[in-house]
């Protein structure tokens, strides 16, 4: 019984309920404890001036004064979860696997890393100018009856279906 | 409650949710914007009716924040570049197949392509601050 328990948590991949529950519950957790809104994508604020802590942007030195900051750790938290997570599900291993991606594309690893490397320069850029992402607008907005969260996260999926769409004619061979 | 232990606790599980549920799957968030799998989004949808719940429960304490100051809802405002910069963000969304916080959850997996996605995303938050110098209305 509790083996079966733990192997439904740890090994067996979620529905989706569980993982819309378990994330969901977060956003008046950190209400209840921090009086915080849930987000992620405004702490790579932070790391642009962990890595870069010599370039004088006023934007980052009026919102990032303090470095280290509960981003931070949210950050580092989120990253220690996937690594805990693929442990014990016996799925931890550095792969340069993409899902089909990677198995149908076939390009040299500079390629893949340019094409992500653009996609990410690409959220991190939108994120910022939307004023938010997934987690802070689609999640946290929308469960507040936010319009703005609402307007922008119809934009977030209308980009998504243009570009996924996009990379599949031109590169995965059309057909799913 | 530590706020930067509190942050690292609740990220922690926040990221083990999104591995166990596979949304660090580029499969699953790809597989949503081409019509192949709807699992994704059923995962944002049931987070959105809970976080709503949650949010109605917490109202309703005499004490709605733990170290008794009143709860403030952080808003944020629709701006003139708000949009597009939604349809930005959804283009590398849909490139990419991963957001802020999935990729996280795959450099923790050890997707090595998931580290290529993240310093993108610094690289884009560099280039926002940048742009920021000169248009104050970003």
């Amino acid at each position: 019984m509790i083996a079966a328990i733990l192997r439904s948590i740890f090994v067996e991949p979620w529905p989706f309920w569980a993982g819309g529950v378990v994330i969901g519950m977060l956003v008046p957790l950190l209400y209840y404890y921090f009086n915080t809104a849930l987000g992620v994508s405004t702490g790579y604020g932070n790391l642009v001036k962990i890595i870069l802590p010599s370039k004088n942007l006023q934007w980052i030195k009026a919102k990032f004064a303090e470095t280290w900051s509960w981003r931070v750790f949210f950050i580092i938290g989120i990253v220690l979860g996937g690594l805990i997570s693929s442990i014990f599900s016996g799925n931890f291993g550095f792969t340069a696997e993409m899902g089909r991606f990677t198995s149908i594309a076939q390009w040299p690893a500079p390629a893949n890393a340019v094409y992500f490397f653009v996609g990410g320069s690409l959220i991190g850029l939108g994120a910022r100018i939307a004023g938010g992402c997934t987690s802070g607008h689609s999640i946290h907005g929308i469960a507040n009856l936010h319009f703005s969260s609402i307007a922008v996260t119809i934009f977030f999926l209308i980009g998504g279906i243009i570009a996924a769409n996009t990379v599949q004619s031109l590169f995965l061979g059309g057909a799913w | 409650m530590n706020k930067k232990l509190g942050f690292l606790g609740f990220g922690v599980l926040f990221g083990f949710a999104l591995s166990r549920v596979g949304a660090s799957e580029y499969d699953l968030i790809v597989g949503m914007f081409i019509g192949q799998d709807y699992k994704l989004a059923w995962v944002i949808v049931t987070a959105i009716i809970v976080g709503f719940a949650g949010m109605q429960v917490l109202k309703k304490f005499s004490r709605p924040v733990a170290s008794g100051e009143p709860l403030k809802i952080s808003y944020k405002e629709l701006k003139r570049w708000s949009i597009p910069g939604a349809a930005i963000f959804g283009i590398g969304w849909g490139i990419s197949g991963a957001c802020p916080g999935t990729v996280l959850t795959q450099v923790g997996e050890g997707k090595i392509y998931g580290l290529f996605t993240m310093a993108g995303m610094i690289c884009g938050t560099y280039i926002y601050a940048r742009l920021k110098e000169s248009r104050p209305d970003l």
